[in-house]
């Protein structure tokens, strides 16, 4: 059953793979995998890996092991209330007993269950000594055996499952998948067979005892129903690595430094050599530093098709230059100077922006398509002379290349700037020409 | 053998149920502990109390925007060795004098290039077995940082610089390595494909209840509950910067230096809140809410 483990972590847009399986696997070696609570809890801890990711994982996690499928926009007890995992459980209890407890209290109780770690009956066996006391029954893990007896604890079986090999774990957590794929069978509950919470056959909720103070419901309904635990937009999630690699190339472009350093490692290993003559050896020094400049055609309805491709590369960005970005916006043309918020009200005049280090690399983000008057002799200067301070400037352009050359606009800009599109591609060829131009810049 | 039984906690520190299990489950199939969240929620404090409560053996690295793998693991002390060697020529040369008093190279031998290799915090906490190792806000670190980590973090060694020894540490021994995040950038995939990610959410009132009792067990109740309420009240406010755990504790502290009826009253003219609030639109946001006063 874990063979399909990454595919449904994947599914739900997360990163999974062998790997992942291999370190559960370590972990299981190890005895941290008991309880299906562990499983959570070791499996969350490979598999997410940001604050957004924990509420797709938590609902991978019941889709896999406890066949419930939570819906777009479901809460997560109702998700529960309707899986055949949840309607075994409760046959533990007798009409009676449902009837009394409120219909939220039970899926906590299941929840609690589900979520019951080693960690937790560790902390119960230690609170209570007796229970300590070898029980022969433990050895049985009949899911029948015991049910009798009033006085039987169910911690007592909780200890039980500690001793658990892996493989018959193994066994039982397959058996539970089984279990959830057919009909749900007659008398048989899930856990009760399944037997993969410790409590076996109608457990501690039975018994009445609560384990631990924060019940893992409440932690697992946060996880699923909180929108902090989820990306903003699973659809535009950040995946597509060719805009990373693309952007890794441009870390080419930053060694550009002509300073020249002694460099004391050579000058020490010569010097020894000659007997203890110390002849400088010199070498450049390396810059490791990424500038990046980044202005953006935010206005008019022409570039609206684009804002999403726009936002991603933005985004891509900001994470990847984070310390050294600098974002400008314009509306079609540029007059003598850029913004430098969103809403463009902050003006900053050229002779401001080109005082900054030549070293940035700029990209202009943008359709280069308006009205030939907008485009005006006194714009064109100013487009010349960022290009004149900025040697590493390119254009992206969010338009199809076909068409470029049918806007007049387009046209003259193409002659100032190197242009490309708003692809991975284009992105590529872009930081292609910015370090074929350092070489030359030399 | 590494430290690979449970740990909840000390006198001074509380770690909630689900930072231990991460933070155990990290130690026992040894791989460093990736821990972010907010500001102030106790992210470097874990692996401290960790090693003080356990008596292990700590060694700290504070990323900084500048930092490299060289300062992280070793780097081989050139100038050194060239003193060295030239105080031997130095040396030989006196002897053939017949002079007697010779320069101390410091037991350290040129022939023995292990004796110029500076070790650097993981070097060192690799060849301790039972250390702790804290790496902290990597967030702060160029990009190359993590990702030069990848090798000695998957395959447990380091190769020293020059003379080429290697550090290694088997599974067992491997040190507990906690690795801090405020989120500033994101990190590289691969790297976090390697770390136990855990992410702390911030406490709730009764764990901050018992957070504020490690930390001042002879506080008033009613001034604390007090503190505790406002303290929460700010936090729903939506404020640009959210005071956090490490805001109350040094608030109570401010507080708590004056006599009980005084610090309440302190409380209810809004004293002290430069501790909590450090941003001047939350500062008016929460007058206005909470105390009812524009400013």
């Amino acid at each position: 059953m874990f063979d399909q483990l990454p595919h449904t972590f994947r599914k739900h847009k997360l990163s999974a793979d062998v790997r992942t399986l291999l370190q559960f696997r370590n972990a299981m070696n190890k005895g941290l995998v008991r309880t299906l609570g562990d499983a959570y809890y070791v499996l969350k801890g490979l598999v997410t890996s940001a604050p957004t990711e924990i509420g797709p994982f938590s609902q991978a996690f019941y889709e896999h092991f406890l066949g419930i499928d939570i819906r777009k926009g479901e809460p997560l007890e109702d998700a529960v209330t309707r899986s055949n995992a949840f309607r075994g459980w409760k046959e533990n209890f007798s009409e009676e007993e449902l009837a009394e407890i409120p219909s939220m209290e039970l899926v906590d109780k299941f929840l609690d269950e589900v979520h019951l770690t080693t960690f937790d009956i560790q902390r119960v066996l230690d609170g209570k000594d007796i229970l300590k006391k070898d029980n022969p029954e433990m050895k049985d893990n009949d899911p029948n055996g015991g049910e009798g007896t009033p006085t039987d604890r169910p911690l007592d079986r909780m200890a039980d499952y500690r001793d658990v090999p892996l493989e018959e774990l193994l066994r039982r957590m397959r058996e539970v998948a089984k279990q959830q794929k057919g009909k749900h069978s007659g008398g048989d509950h899930w856990i009760g067979t399944g037997g993969v919470s410790p409590y076996g056959h109608g457990g501690a909720a039975a018994g009445g005892v609560r384990v631990g103070g924060t019940g893992g419901g409440k932690m697992a309904r946060a996880a699923v129903n909180s929108r902090d635990f989820y990306p903003v937009d699973t659809k535009a999630l950040l995946k597509d690595d060719n805009i990373d690699a693309a952007l890794a190339a441009l870390k080419g472009i930053e060694e550009g430094t002509a300073e020249i350093i002694l460099d004391i490692p050579i000058t020490i290993k010569e010097g020894l050599k000659q007997g203890g003559i110390f002849l400088p050896h010199e070498k450049e020094k390396v810059q490791q530093k990424t500038q990046v400049i980044l202005m953006i055609d935010n206005g008019g309805w022409s570039m609206s098709p684009y804002v999403t491709t726009v936002q991603k590369l933005f985004k891509k960005m900001k994470t990847r230059f984070s310390h050294d970005l600098k974002t400008y916006y314009f509306h079609n043309s540029i007059y003598g100077g850029l913004y430098t918020d969103a809403a463009r009200w902050k003006f900053e005049p050229i002779e401001k922006i080109i005082r900054q280090d030549k070293n940035y690399s700029v990209f202009v983000i943008g359709d280069a398509d308006m009205a030939p008057y907008e485009l005006s002799n006194a714009s064109q200067e100013s487009w010349t002379e960022l290009s004149k301070h900025f040697k590493r400037m390119a254009w992206l352009n969010p338009m199809r290349e076909s068409i470029w050359h049918t806007s007049m606009t387009c046209s003259v800009l193409m002659r100032m700037f190197p242009m490309f599109g708003l692809t991975p591609d284009g992105i590529e060829q872009a930081i292609l020409e910015m370090n074929r131009r350092r070489k030359f810049g030399k | 053998m590494a430290i690979t039984k449970m740990w909840t906690g000390s006198d001074k520190y509380i770690c909630d149920k689900e930072l231990a299990q991460a933070f155990h489950m990290a130690r026992v199939i040894g791989m460093p502990l990736l821990i972010e969240g907010e500001p102030g929620t106790g992210k470097t404090e874990l692996p401290l109390q960790f090693a003080e409560d356990l008596g292990a053996k700590l060694f700290v690295y504070p990323v900084g925007s500048k930092s490299n793998v060289e300062q992280f693991v070793a780097k081989f002390d050139h100038v050194k060795y060239l003193r060295d060697s030239q105080v031997e020529i130095l040396n030989a040369q006196r002897e053939e004098k017949g002079l007697e008093n010779r320069l101390s190279t410091g037991g350290r031998n040129t022939e023995n290039l292990q004796d110029y290799v500076l070790k650097g915090p993981a070097a060192e906490a690799f060849s301790t077995p039972n250390s702790v190792l804290l790496i902290d806000e990597i967030d702060k670190a160029p990009r190359e940082f993590p990702n030069d980590l990848l090798y000695a973090l998957s395959h447990r060694k380091f190769v020293m610089p020059e003379s080429g020894e290697m550090i290694e540490v088997s599974e067992e021994n491997m040190p507990a390595i906690v690795i801090t995040s405020n989120r500033e950038q994101e990190l590289p995939t691969a790297f976090k494909g390697r770390c136990v990610y855990h992410y702390i959410s911030f406490p709730t009132p009764e764990t901050m209840h018992e957070i504020v009792q490690k930390h001042f067990p002879e506080l008033n109740e009613s001034l604390e509950q007090k503190c505790i309420s406002m303290f929460y009240q700010m936090r729903s406010l939506g404020l640009d910067r959210a005071p956090a755990t490490r805001e109350l504790l040094s608030w109570i502290k401010y507080l708590k230096s004056f006599e009980e009826a005084e610090a309440l009253t302190r409380v209810n003219k809004v004293e002290g809140l430069g501790v909590l609030i450090k941003n001047q639109n939350d500062m008016e946001k929460v007058k206005a809410r909470i105390f009812g006063k524009s400013s």
